[in-house]
């Protein structure tokens, strides 16, 4: 039961200052094995008994930015279908049997990844295998089943985006910052695609991503790594490979001016959200830029929070962030301007805080303080089974190896006054933003 | 990212919160119980396997201890606990804090007010400092205070712009009314009439060493972590404050029902249910297996018949708040307008088979196997473990909740279950509280109840 000596251990050697040797003690100390399949299925298994539960994840190399203009959506409309029957385990049964064992289970898409999800006692280690082996060797397609399950993806995409004006901004914004690559549609999908996916659609996607091969299985809680791949020769190896997915080819060409765009929409207070283009996990600049969004939006001492929340008071919250990815993505800074406040004024003294960032460099206070929040809020991700899976899997897929998740500490040690100077002055341009409003409806 | 499920994780919490307790040999580890001379309880468990250490604060005074006319004032005072104290500015505070990376929150609930921080062993006596001092000498500021009142009314207004986000308040001001503690809510007008006194004596009258319990679970030796405290805060002078009394509502007879108006809405969110139970009900263990199977998890008959089935929402979903007093049972969901009466008809159909049908013997073991499995994880690190401790004191519980909770599980009959229907979850008395667009709903969802009540979601309030 309880937290495990490993992230304790990691977090008293940040504090220290010691990050890169902590981190790398952090990864000897944790028991993770791996094996790889003869199909192609890499499997990370991290042995912890804490608590007699376990998380089980599969992640597949398949989302949003796999999907054309018509079928967009199909990533998330699949991970619904995925719990709708296969040949064992009929409709209402993958539920049913690991509700009735203990288990629970959940699943999320993105632009980059599809990924499942289960939570059970470790008696049901077995059972568990059965199911998702079922499932991805054996989905069935029955078409009544594929159209009240549309209505179900309408009905969260009307609760998600239509009833949050956050997501709808977020959506538009992605949409006019890019022009050319697939991150410009939402993962939920257009709700005319939604509406119009054929069950010919479902099946080629299936076969286009849902290979053993463009999956990565990780484990963590009370199993043993032998267990794990014995089950996993049983149930998973048998299921035969096929290609990977196509290649997502389309680069986004260079941003040659600021865009904006305004919505209209019923709403209280306006909205205003700006992205800039940055690059991809895999860049040298990503943890600098990391460390950058620290400084600038984490805590209530933050640059922004205590400039425009504090300070100025001319806006409720201020939050800026860019996720790992595998193709270039948006920083995307969100606010919400108080009652009375111009959006432009909140618009300015973000570029105003931007720039200061490209004029002076930060304080070593605030480059200490940074990496400390970042490390702090990296392991506090590690304190659980959960935490865990969901962590090695997601270095696994995005950097190419779980190991960074122990090594990234020495990417952030690395990073320099001079280099947050740097991206910020090569990123956070007019010239590379776009600037979406959201401005209450005229009635 | 998309959760498959968009309402799973808010189902656990309850979950947590209701059915705390489970078998597979998870028992509570030993801890101790302690008073200081002023009247401070604090719990002390030792869990060494981490050289971390989780505080967890509780004040017995939350929202119900509001004034009226001044609902916001718990709130508000949480809110400015570490914007300044006799020795530090908010700044201070937040610069100290965030530059270990720790951890350190205030929040109000309906019975309570709560704290939680998280230090690194190396660091506790000073991260300690903080939260004594943000807890003993808090100055609430002027500006401070006009800047928090400030976000709080334009965070009250935004908040309406989201139906999900808002649709429990009018919820609970529908079903107990504003004479009831749990009916009132903060709104623009009473979060405008506070003051700074407001805060500062609401803060004089509650925030008292024998009004207060703190829990501390992590590495350390209780004998010296005793002494610790005892040097914190034994020097917080001692004095009585008034015990905050909650009674009980009564359940609402008959059927009625609220339409708040939402113009560009595209979906009906909705709300149907009555009075629930109160934490320290004799019959939580097994009101909380049939809600598992009536609306708890994602094959519950609920979200079975609305979603799975039909296709008519992204979940349903069924819970009981509870609370010191007896708090509300609700079933919620959302469907597209033209399907509202569809969804609402089939909502009411399933609430008959309940109490017609009952549930099986099978479905019965699948929901103990349930909750006895998703159980280990809510207990899995020492912050969660020191709010439980925190609020079984408060609630008057102890270990056995947790220790006996597998057996009472286990022990359940067919029996019970019927029992428990019968006694814990409405049939004919019902409240319906609706946020949806109303030219194009209101006809149909009039059937619901005698009287259609009807605000618009602009109105202040709820």
């Amino acid at each position: 039961m309880r937290q495990r000596l490993q992230t304790a251990l990691l977090i008293a050697s940040l504090v220290l200052g010691a990050f890169a040797t902590s981190a790398t003690a952090f990864g000897q100390q944790l028991n993770i094995k791996t094996h790889t399949l003869k199909n192609g299925m890499k499997i990370i298994v991290e042995e912890d008994r804490s608590i007699p539960n376990v998380a089980f994840y599969i992640f597949y190399r398949i989302g949003s930015r796999n999907e054309r203009p018509g079928t967009t959506g199909l990533s998330h409309f699949f991970e619904h279908m995925m719990f709708n029957g296969a040949k064992k385990y009929g409709p209402k049964e993958f539920d049913r049997v690991m509700e009735a064992a203990g288990g629970a289970n959940n699943a999320y898409t993105s632009n980059d990844l599809t990924v499942y999800q289960d939570w059970f006692p470790a008696s049901a280690l077995e059972l568990i295998f059965d199911l998702e082996a079922d499932r991805i060797r054996d989905l069935s397609f029955d078409p009544k089943v594929v159209e009240s399950e549309r209505g179900v993806v309408a009905s969260e995409r009307r609760t998600s985006v239509d009833a949050n004006n956050f997501r709808l901004l977020l959506e538009q914004l992605q949409a006019t910052a890019y022009v050319a690559h697939p991150y410009q549609w939402p993962v939920v999908g257009w709700m005319v695609d939604i509406e119009n996916w054929k069950l010919e659609d479902l099946k080629k996607h299936f076969e286009m991503g849902y290979s053993p091969s463009n999956a990565t299985m990780v484990v963590s809680g009370a199993v043993s790594a032998t267990e794990i791949i014995k089950l996993a020769e049983k149930y998973i190896e048998p299921i035969p490979s096929n290609a990977p997915p196509p290649p997502v080819t389309t680069k986004e060409p260079p941003q040659l001016g600021e865009r904006r765009l305004v919505v209209e929409k019923t709403a209280q207070l306006p909205l205003v959200a700006i992205g800039y283009h940055v690059p991809e996990a895999k860049h040298p600049d990503y943890y600098a830029l990391q460390v950058l969004q620290t400084i600038l939006f984490s805590g209530q001492s933050s640059r922004m929070y205590q400039r425009l929340v504090d300070k100025d008071q001319i806006a409720l919250f201020v939050n800026g962030n860019s996720g790992a990815s595998f193709d270039p993505t948006l920083f995307t800074i969100f606010t919400q301007p108080k009652s009375g406040v111009a959006t432009d004024k909140v618009e300015q003294a973000i570029y105003e805080e931007l720039d200061k960032v490209k004029a002076v460099v930060v304080t070593d206070d605030e480059l200490q303080k940074a990496k400390n929040i970042q490390l702090a809020n990296f392991y506090r991700q590690l304190k659980t089974i959960n935490g865990k899976a969901n962590t090695l899997g997601t270095y696994e897929v995005f950097f190419g190896d779980y190991n960074k998740l122990f090594t990234a500490a020495d990417d952030y040690a690395k990073v320099t006054k001079a280099d947050l100077q740097r991206v910020a002055a090569a990123y956070f341009t007019a010239k590379n933003r776009t600037v979406a409003t959201l401005v209450p409806e005229k009635k | 990212m998309r959760k498959r499920i968009f309402s799973f994780l808010f189902i656990v919490l309850l979950t947590a919160q209701t059915a705390f307790a489970q078998s597979g040999g998870i028992k509570l580890p030993p801890y101790k119980k302690a008073k200081l001379k002023n009247g401070l309880t604090i719990i002390l468990m030792e869990q060494h396997e981490v050289p971390l250490v989780s505080f967890s604060v509780l004040v017995k005074a939350g929202a119900t201890a509001d004034a009226a006319g001044k609902e916001g004032t718990a709130a508000m005072v949480a809110g400015l606990l570490r914007k300044g104290t006799k020795t530090r500015t908010g700044d201070q505070i937040s610069n100290d804090l965030d530059f270990t990376g720790a951890q350190l929150g205030f929040g109000d609930g309906a019975d309570f007010t709560t704290g939680r921080a998280e230090f690194v062993k190396k660091d506790l006596a000073k991260g300690l400092d903080i939260f004594a001092d943000c807890l003993l000498a808090p100055m609430f500021p002027a500006d401070e205070f006009i800047k928090l009142q400030k976000q709080t009314l334009d965070g009250l207004k935004a908040a309406k712009d989201q139906a999900q986000g808002v649709i429990g308040e009018y919820y609970n001001a529908y079903l107990f009314g504003s004479a009831h503690p749990y009916g009132r809510n903060a709104t623009e007008a009473s979060a405008a009439a506070l003051t700074r006194d407001d805060v500062a004596k609401f803060y004089e009258t509650y925030y008292t060493p024998s009004n207060t319990i703190l829990s501390v679970v992590g590495d350390f030796a209780t004998a010296e972590m005793e002494k610790l405290l005892e040097a914190k805060f034994g020097a917080w002078p001692a004095k009585n404050a008034p015990t905050v009394n909650v009674p009980d509502a009564a359940a609402f007879t008959g059927k009625k029902l609220l339409l708040i108006d939402k113009p560009d809405s595209t979906q009906t969110y909705y709300r149907i249910g009555n009075l629930g139970v109160a934490r320290t009900n004799k019959d939580r263990i097994q009101i909380n297996v049939i809600n598992t199977l009536f609306g708890g998890r994602f094959t519950s008959m609920l979200n079975d018949a609305l979603r799975v089935s039909s296709g008519l929402t992204y979940g349903a979903n069924s819970f009981f708040d509870q609370r010191k007093a007896r708090g509300s049972f609700a079933i919620a969901t959302y469907t597209r307008n033209e399907t509202t009466e569809k969804a609402i008809d089939l909502t009411l159909k399933i609430l008959d088979q309940l109490h017609a049908e009952g549930i099986s013997e099978k479905d019965l073991q699948s929901g103990k196997n349930y909750l006895k499995g998703q159980f280990p994880p809510t207990i899995e690190t020492n912050d969660q473990l020191a709010a439980q401790l925190a609020s079984f004191e408060f609630y008057g519980l102890d270990a056995s909740d947790l220790n006996d909770f597998a057996q009472t599980v286990d022990a359940m009959t067919l029996a019970d279950a019927q029992r428990i229907i019968k006694t814990y979850f409405p049939k004919e008395n019902l409240v319906f509280v609706l946020i949806g667009k109303a030219s194009e709903i209101e006809t149909a969802v009039k059937k619901y109840a005698p009287k259609l009540e009807k605000k618009a979601i602009t109105d202040a309030g709820y």
